[in-house]
């Protein structure tokens, strides 16, 4: 099919298209999400805030026993890969399964670890402002330094509270 | 089957320049080969940057699963479902599938047939929410739509056609486009809502890029 | 999409009423109405072809009644 189409219609409707920033996605699976829009969307997963806090927490609580990667993962049942994996990768979603034999090995309530591994919403902001404060008085260093065990123990205590 | 092409103009968003363009009424193996080997690894890396920034898998861009060779090869031979694409400096800008057995939704219009746009995809770098900045060509949506008019027309359906728009997109379909908006559409995947042009809405939107 | 053939259909006076009935309800000439005819026929064709089976569904009672598809 031959269709006529002006080189000024063209050009006046591509003027259109940039000055409106338009997008023209059609179809049943969303073509082009938008990136930016997906990162702002609270409902788009875990908050990262809580993820870095939840990696932060489980070195911390590992460290305090002094044990290692290795003997953790073994100790509470869990993969080696997906502990590293936690611990550096602020990213990660851990496993409902993971963070339940994590909960039981640090002898804390499972619905407050979930929460702070991103699994289940927080019921309040304030839990997430406990969260961001933990993870924030907690920058790693090599050894558990006494700000980092205050912080440390007053965040377990709170995951505590919230039984 | 043979493709017929039209000449038409994409604009250079960089230098503000028209480019010379051809649309095509049909996509073929090269536009599935430039959709594998150029479309997708941009497509990937948006997809990696989201993962990095924590996203769940969930909200990253479907399109990673919207396979436009299993289309073509489903709608091969399909006269209900013809494809055109836009080509510019030998890469393919933008491909579009239709559907010709849709009814008319609009209740002046109810029963009347039209041409739905069933996939429509700009390439990623023409794509604001990816490219950013750097955008390459635009008007490349505009002449998809107005080539599924053209076909409505030739076909004896005035003009109409309908939509369902992903939600970034509603904005131009309604107000640009000035399609009518029928809401979300409960029966569609992921509730998409759905747009529909009248013959006089088709008058209006290729008016539109006539006058200065 | 390309070049277009002609070709005489001849049709009883019954046939062509319907085509004509079709027309004016669809708002189409006689060539829109045919080609939309065949692009149904084809697309029935082909999902028949791939297994799956045409049905006609009443709105409020739910009975279903199965198109046999030659």
């Amino acid at each position: 099919m031959k269709i006529e189409v002006t080189k000024d219609w063209c050009i006046r409707m591509a003027r259109l298209e940039v000055e409106t920033g338009a997008d023209m996605g059609i179809g049943g699976a969303p073509a082009v999400a938008n990136p930016d829009a997906v990162a702002l969307d609270p409902s788009s997963g875990s908050m990262p805030e809580t993820n870095i806090a939840f990696g932060r927490f489980v070195r911390l609580m590992r460290r305090k026993r002094r044990q290692t990667v290795e003997s953790l993962a073994e100790d509470a049942e869990i993969d080696v890969a997906e502990l590293v994996e936690i611990e550096e990768d602020n990213h990660h979603r851990p496993e409902p399964r993971t963070v339940y034999q994590l909960a039981k090995h640090f002898d804390l309530p499972t619905p407050s670890l979930m929460q702070l591994a991103g699994l289940s919403a927080a019921k309040n902001a304030s839990f997430y402002a406990e969260a961001i404060r933990f993870a924030a008085r907690s920058e790693t260093v090599e050894d558990l330094n006494d700000i980092e065990r205050a912080a440390l123990e007053a965040f377990v205590s709170v995951l505590n509270d919230r039984k | 089957m043979s493709i017929e092409t039209s000449p038409v103009f994409l604009l250079e968003v960089a230098t503000d320049q028209p480019i010379e363009a051809d649309l095509l009424d049909g996509i073929a193996e090269q536009q599935l080969v430039h959709w594998e080997d150029e479309w997708m690894p941009v497509l990937r890396d948006v997809v990696a940057r989201m993962k990095a920034a924590g996203i769940e898998r969930s909200k990253w861009p479907q399109s990673l699963h919207w396979d436009w060779r299993q289309k073509a090869q489903g709608f091969e031979r399909a006269l209900a479902n013809p494809g055109f694409c836009v080509m510019c400096q030998g890469m393919t800008q933008g491909m579009m599938f239709l559907d010709l057995l849709h009814k008319a939704r609009i209740a002046s219009q109810a029963g009347k047939e039209l041409v739905y746009i069933e996939y429509l995809e700009n390439a990623p770098w023409n794509r604001r929410h990816i490219a950013g900045d750097q955008v390459r060509f635009a008007g490349v949506g505009s002449i998809l739509v107005r080539a599924a008019i053209e076909l409505s027309r030739e076909e004896g359906f005035k003009g109409r056609i309908g939509l369902h728009s992903l939600p970034q997109s509603n904005p131009w379909y309604a107000n640009t486009c000035g399609m009518t908006d029928l809401g979300a559409d409960p029966d569609y995947p992921h509730q998409l809502r759905y747009f529909e042009m009248t013959p006089e809405q088709a008058e209006a939107f290729l008016a539109k890029g006539n006058t200065s | 999409m390309a070049l277009k053939k002609t070709m005489t259909l001849n049709l009883t006076d019954a046939e062509m009423g319907a085509l004509e009935d079709l027309c004016e309800k669809k708002d189409l000439s006689k060539t829109a109405v045919l080609r939309q005819a065949l692009r149904l026929y084809q697309a029935v064709e082909t999902r028949v072809e791939n297994g799956a089976k045409l049905f006609f569904e009443n709105e409020e009672t739910k009975e279903k009644a199965e198109v046999m598809m030659l």
